[in-house]
């Protein structure tokens, strides 16, 4: 169904689907010894794709290597999971989102309301988790281990600009950051609600969204259910899930998600240092690409066409070329670059067609270039939170006679 | 009897988790109990750091809301820091020697992270152990009600904050604490 097309009954529907999972949380609520009121990490998972390899069950982190993500659109059951605390079970028809901060008039609309009060939008957009890669920095640092091309997707996302609700509740002067809040739950009371504040360039850009759909179906739970923060190219962290306050603020939010995580030092540092005084806040990904197709270990056949296909995506601005190697980075080849007609955010396609001409073993690399002349690097520069990992992309495949 | 079978069941259905066991040595009680109140211990098991990023890690931790005392912490840092270093090899296993000394009870308490909300007489983020005896006082299901509660974790009793599961506590301990609890 085309996202844009999303209906009140898909909404219904979701209600109901909602329902039948709070019955089995409740079911497995004894075993799992989740608290009231959230889903317990294994309805989640039935939920998804097969191939989804899970990293943690709490808090739930999960993803699909590179070879299971050869798909234009990233199908919902197949987007990344990563959450900071437990999932909550959120009532659609109760649900509320409120405006406050530094506006002129403090808003707040039922799930109802907004779908009534602005134009709904459709646009596709990577979300990608800060610490995506992780695993292939050396050393290893603290955080989930994702794969060297884990914790990324891009589904398509429908629901209203944020900048059109900003702009119906009227800025104040000197609002400079939106800060986002959801209704996850700790473990415990004294748990610090995560809350993450975006500039207000990137809060009016314009495929910045309140979402309540992925793919052209209500938000699944462990996405956000039934409303969320989109912020397309950004880390994922800056797109608040359960979404029930938006504050406009003079500054960055202060709080342990704005300080001590989600951040990278100012300047480089050796690695295994600990994080420096002076840090930046992560915002956009830098330029990345990965193979999609051919799988690891893939058999080739010598003297006959084959295909690398894969994906290409940056924070902001445009992916400018891709370039695979066969030769381990010796020597680049301009792959074919398809455009996506969907939105700015969204990785492209990129193919290029070469006949291996000897067996054995081969390795596929490839890099890609953004507009700002930016090109990945075989290792990007190591960080104590393992953020940005976007070194080149390697697969190796063997060609037989 | 029933409940015995019921706390079995929950025990072997916890995903793991009571068979999850950092590296025994001193204070590896106190970690595994703080840490495991949000997340597995494979988050420390697989990914060994430097002394510093520990410390930094501790400190993030504690901002995010884990109920541990500055005291605490710092035995959860040294113990990491040895057991859990990127450039050093783990010592062999030992005796959490800091699990012992003082009153047992208060150590049972402490290792378990539940003094990190729970206070003899007052309220801190969950109510206080006299609090509780008094509102099970004269129950003849209390002790049963009690264990479970700990065992499991709940909401609602005291308001709407949650208690976390205690999937680690072993069966005659926990017996202790609800004995401990009623003649408080």
């Amino acid at each position: 169904m085309e996202p844009s097309k999303i209906t009140r009954r898909d909404f219904i529907g979701g209600v109901a689907g909602a329902g039948a999972l709070a019955t089995l949380g409740i079911k497995e609520a004894g075993a799992q010894a989740e608290p009231a009121g959230t889903i317990p990490a294994d309805a989640i998972k039935a939920e998804k794709s097969k191939a989804m390899q899970w990293h943690s069950e709490r808090p739930l982190t999960g993803s699909v290597p590179a070879h299971e993500h050869d798909f234009d659109v990233t199908p919902t059951d197949r987007m990344f999971v990563r959450n900071n605390l437990l999932i909550p079970d959120i009532d659609f028809k109760t649900h509320r989102v409120k405006i406050t901060g530094l506006v002129g008039n403090e808003l707040e609309f039922s799930m109802d309301e907004l779908y009534k009060a602005f134009s709904a939008v459709t646009i596709q957009g990577m979300l990608e988790c800060a610490g995506s890669g992780r695993s292939a920095y050396a050393p290893r640092a603290s955080g989930t281990p994702w794969l060297e091309t884990g914790g990324m997707g891009c589904p398509s996302w429908g629901g209203v600009r944020l900048a059109d609700v900003l702009k119906a509740a009227g800025l104040k002067p000197g609002a400079a950051h939106v800060a986002g809040q959801g209704g996850d739950p700790g473990m415990v009371a004294s748990a610090a609600p995560v809350i993450r504040s975006i500039p207000m360039r990137k809060a009016m850009d314009d495929d910045t969204l309140i979402a309540w759909a992925m793919n052209g179906q209500p938000l699944p739970r462990v996405h956000g259910y039934p409303l969320r923060l989109v912020v397309p190219g950004w880390v994922g962290s800056a797109s608040t899930k359960w979404l029930h306050t938006i504050t406009v603020l003079d500054a960055p939010f202060k709080g342990t998600y704005m300080s001590s995580s989600y951040v990278t030092p100012r300047v480089p540092v050796e690695p295994g240092q600990k994080m420096p005084a002076e840090t930046v806040s992560t915002e956009g990904w830098p330029v990345k690409s990965m193979i999609t197709s051919p799988a690891p270990n893939a058999r080739l056949k010598a003297g006959t066409q084959a295909t690398v296909r894969g994906r290409a995506w940056v924070g902001e601005g445009e992916v400018e070329r891709v370039e695979v190697s066969l030769d381990e980075g010796k020597s680049w080849q301009r792959a074919q670059l398809w455009r996506s007609e969907s939105g700015k955010y969204a990785w492209r396609r990129f193919t290029y067609d070469f006949t291996p001409a000897r067996a054995g073993y081969t390795t596929l690399v490839a890099r890609a270039w953004d507009s700002a002349g930016n090109v990945q690097p075989a290792i990007p520069a190591w960080n104590p939170l393992g953020y940005f990992w976007n070194g080149w992309h390697r697969v190796g495949v063997v060609v037989e006679a | 009897m029933r409940l015995s079978v019921f706390l079995l069941f929950g025990i072997f259905t916890t995903g793991g988790f009571a068979q999850d066991h950092l590296i025994p040595g001193p204070g590896s009680t106190l970690t595994e109990n703080k840490c495991r109140i949000c997340h597995e211990l494979q988050h420390i098991q697989r990914s060994p750091l430097s002394r510093g990023e520990w410390a930094d890690n501790l400190k993030n931790m504690k901002e995010r809301g884990t109920p541990m005392t500055e005291a605490e912490m710092a035995v959860i840092l040294d113990y990491l820091a040895v057991y859990y270093n990127r450039d050093k090899p783990a010592p062999a296993p030992s005796p959490d020697t800091l699990a012992g000394g003082g009153d047992p009870m208060q150590r049972l308490l402490e290792a378990n992270g539940c003094t990190g909300c729970h206070a003899p007489d007052r309220k801190v983020v969950g109510p206080a152990f006299r609090e509780i005896a008094a509102k099970y006082a004269g129950d003849a299901s209390a002790a049963a009600r009690l264990a479970q509660k700990i065992r499991q974790g709940g909401q609602g009793a005291w308001g709407n904050v949650p208690m976390p599961p205690n999937p680690g506590l072993s069966d005659p301990d926990l017996q202790s604490v609800v004995s401990w609890l009623l003649k408080k």
